[in-house]
C-alpha cells in the first residue's frame, strides 16, 4: 500500500474517523491497527522481520533498565568509592555484552535481507527453490527505518536517556508508525511515547493543516519529481557516447531535484497525515539546496538521518575508551592538528555506514567516501578559511553568500553522478562527457525534447518548480506559508487550495510505464 | 567554573555566547566537531568525563545548558 493510492486514502479516512470517535485513553490502537494493516498490505507475503525486531527490542530494553535496577541496589550495600566503580564496571560489562548481541541479530537481519539481493540471481538458479520463495527474500518494507530507529532506542536505554517500554504493543507501535515506516523521518521513542499517550482531541483547523502539507507533499511527487524522472530515466538509459554532456549535467541537475521533491514530498506527506492524528514527526528536510557548505547541507537533508548518526555513531565512537585513547595519543604526539584525528576517523566512520545504508552498491560506498573526505578536509582546513579570505580580500556579501551556494551543488552534483549512474562505467563516462563533448547548444535544441519531455512538459515543469521555489524562500525566511494562507480571505484561500489541487489532478503524472506510487528513498 | 567554560566556548564557537534560543545544534551554530572539541577541553579542564549520554541536544542547547551540564558532572 502507498501513500497516493485510493486504498491508503480510505485507511486514513477511516482511521481518522475512528481516533477521534473513541475514548483518548485506547486512540494509540487505532493508529496500531492502521500501522499494522498499512505494513501487511504493502508487504510481500507474511512480514517476519518487523516482529523479531519489535521482540527483542522490547525483550533488551527490559533487560537493561533491570540490569539498571539491579545495579543500583547493589551499589546501595557497597561501602567504598572503590567498590562502587567496580560494581558500576560489572554491571556495564553485562549490559554491553546484551547490547552486541542485540545488534548482531537486528544488524545482521538487516545485512541479510539488504544483501540477500544480490544473491538472487545464483539462488534463482538452485531447483527447488520456486521464485515465489526468492520473491520473499527481498527486503522487507522499511526495514532501513525501523532497525536504525529500535537501535536509537536500545542505545538510548543503555545510555538511560529513556526508560524501556512495559506494553510490547506501545513498542510495536512505536516501530510500524504507518507514517515513518517506511521512508522515516527517524523517531526518538521518548517523544513519540508521549504523543501517544496524550488525549487527542479532533481539532478542524488542524485537519486542515494536515490535509494541505498532504496535498503539498503529492504535488512535488506527481507533478515534478514523476515528470522530472521522465527525462532523467531516459537520458540515463541512453546510449552514453550518444548523449553530449550538457544534457548529461541537465539530467543530474535535474535528478538533484527530483530526489529532493520525491523524498521531501514523501516526508510532507507523512507529516501530514500524522499532524491530523495530533502527533507531531520531527522535520527531514530544511531546504537544503540553500546551504553554503556540504556540512550545513547534510543538516539540512535527511536531519533525522545525520543527527542518528551524529548521535549513536559519531559520539559513541569519540566518547568510548578507543577514541578517548587514540584522541589523547594523538593530542601528544601532534598537538593542534592531533586533536581533528579522532572526529575525522568518527566522520569517516559514520560515512561509510551512511554509504552502506543507503545502497548495496560499490557507488554508493565511494559516495559515502567521498562525502567523508570533503567532511573531514573542510574540519582541516576551516583555521585557514579567514586567513584566506583576508589574503584575496574576500567580502562576505550576498555575493560570496552565492558562491558559497553553487560550489555546494557542484559538490552534490559530482556525488549524484555517482548513485545515479548504472555502473561506476557509466559515471567515468559521463564525468568525462562535460569535459571532451559538453555542446551547450543541445540544451536549447530539439536534443532537450527528444528524452521524454516535450515542450509544454518542460514549461510546465519550470512552472511548477517557480512555485516551489517561491513557497521555499518564504520559508527560508521563517514565515509559514500554511498560516498566511489561513489568514486571507475565504475566496482567495479556497481559490490557492483549488488551485493547487486541480494542478495536481491535472498535471501530475498518473499510471503509463512510469511507477507514481513508487518512491526513490524506498529502495534504500 | 562559569567563566572557564565560556572561554572555552569563546575559543571554539563565539556564536555560542550571544546565541539565546534553545535550540543551538538544531539551529547550526555549534556543529557535531565543535561539540566533540568543547566536549574535550571541559574533560581536560574541570578533570571530568563526559559520557556520549550526556551529549545531547538537551546539553547543548545554550550556554546556560553546558554550565549546568559541567556543574552536575562536577558535583557527581
Amino acid at each position: 500500500m502507498q501513500f497516493l493510492s485510493v486504498s491508503f486514502i480510505i485507511l486514513w479516512a477511516l482511521a481518522f474517523a475512528l481516533y477521534y470517535l473513541i475514548p483518548s485513553k485506547v486512540q494509540w490502537y487505532v493508529l496500531l491497527a492502521a500501522s499494522l494493516l498499512f505494513y501487511i498490505a504493502g508487504s510481500k507475503g507474511i512480514p517476519v522481520a518487523l516482529p523479531v525486531t519489535a521482540l527483542t527490542t522490547y525483550g533488551c530494553g527490559l533487560l537493561l533498565q533491570k540490569s539498571f535496577a539491579r545495579q543500583k541496589e547493589a551499589l546501595e550495600t557497597c561501602a567504598g568509592k572503590e567498590q562502587k566503580k567496580s560494581v558500576k564496571e560489572i554491571f556495564a560489562k553485562k549490559r554491553k555484552r546484551m547490547q552486541i548481541l542485540y545488534f548482531i541479530v537486528n544488524l545482521g537481519l538487516l545485512f541479510f535481507y539488504k544483501y540477500t539481493v544480490l544473491a538472487l540471481p545464483v539462488l534463482q538458479m538452485i531447483p527447488g527453490l520456486s521464485s515465489d520463495f526468492v520473491e520473499k527474500l527481498i527486503m522487507p518494507l522499511g526495514i532501513s527505518f525501523y532497525t536504525l530507529t529500535a537501535m536509537g532506542y536500545i542505545i538510548d536505554v543503555g545510555r538511560e536517556n529513556c526508560e524501556a517500554e512495559h506494553n510490547f504493543l506501545k513498542m510495536l507501535l512505536f516501530l510500524s508508525y504507518f507514517p515513518a515506516i517506511t521512508q522515516g523521518p527517524f523517531n526518538r521513542f521518548g517523544t513519540m511515547k508521549e504523543q501517544f499517550g496524550k488525549t487527542h482531541e479532533f481539532d478542524y483547523g488542524r485537519m486542515l493543516r494536515g490535509i494541505q502539507r498532504f496535498v503539498w507533499g503529492a504535488f512535488k511527487k506527481l507533478v515534478i519529481a514523476d515528470r522530472i524522472g521522465i527525462f532523467v530515466d531516459s537520458v540515463f538509459e541512453s546510449d552514453v557516447s550518444a548523449v553530449p554532456g550538457s544534457i548529461f549535467a541537465c539530467a543530474v541537475v535535474f535528478y538533484m531535484i527530483q530526489l529532493y521533491a520525491d523524498f521531501s514530498g514523501y516526508i510532507d506527506m507523512a507529516m501530514g497525515v500524522s499532524e491530523s492524528f495530533d502527533i507531531f514527526l520531527p522535520e527531514n528536510f530544511k531546504r537544503p539546496y540553500f546551504s553554503r557548505s556540504v556540512a550545513e547541507f547534510w543538516r539540512r537533508w535527511h536531519i533525522t538521518l545525520g543527527t542518528w548518526f551524529k548521535d549513536y555513531v559519531m559520539f559513541s565512537f569519540v566518547m568510548s575508551g578507543t577514541g578517548r585513547k587514540i584522541g589523547k595519543a594523538c593530542k601528544k604526539k601532534w598537538n593542534g592538528l592531533g586533536r581533528h584525528v579522532v572526529p575525522i576517523i568518527g566522520t569517516m566512520l559514520v560515512w561509510f555506514f551512511t554509504g552502506a545504508w543507503h545502497g548495496r552498491t560499490v557507488s554508493y560506498m565511494l559516495w559515502g567516501l567521498y562525502y567523508g573526505v570533503i567532511m573531514s578536509l573542510s574540519l582541516l582546513l576551516e583555521a585557514k578559511y579567514s586567513v584566506w579570505k583576508q589574503k584575496f580580500h574576500i567580502k562576505e556579501g550576498k555575493g560570496y553568500a552565492f558562491f558559497c551556494m553553487v560550489r555546494t551543488w557542484l559538490i552534490v552534483f559530482a556525488a549524484d553522478v555517482l548513485i545515479r549512474s548504472r555502473s561506476l562505467a557509466q559515471a567515468g563516462m559521463i564525468f568525462q562527457s562535460f569535459f571532451t563533448r559538453l555542446d551547450l547548444r543541445a540544451l536549447l535544441s530539439k536534443t532537450v525534447t527528444s528524452y521524454g519531455l516535450s515542450k509544454y512538459e518542460f514549461l510546465l515543469l519550470f512552472a511548477a518548480l517557480l512555485i516551489w521555489l517561491i513557497v521555499s524562500i518564504w520559508e527560508e525566511k521563517g514565515k509559514d506559508v500554511r498560516a498566511y494562507l489561513a489568514g486571507r480571505p475565504m475566496l482567495l484561500r479556497w481559490s490557492c487550495y483549488y488551485g493547487i489541487v486541480l494542478l495536481l489532478l491535472i498535471t501530475g503524472i498518473y499510471g503509463g510505464n512510469y511507477d507514481t506510487a513508487a518512491f526513490l528513498y524506498q529502495s534504500f | 567554573m562559569e567563566e572557564k567554560v565560556l572561554e572555552i566556548l569563546e575559543e571554539h564557537c563565539e556564536e555560542a555566547l550571544d546565541y539565546d534560543g534553545d535550540s543551538m545544534m538544531e539551529d547550526g551554530v555549534i556543529d557535531s566537531f565543535t561539540v566533540i572539541n568543547v566536549v574535550s577541553d571541559l574533560e581536560d579542564e574541570f578533570d571530568i568525563e563526559i559520557d556520549a549520554k550526556y551529549v545531547i541536544a538537551e546539553n547543548f542547547r545554550n550556554k546556560e545548558a553546558i554550565i549546568e551540564l559541567v556543574r552536575k558532572l562536577l558535583e557527581e
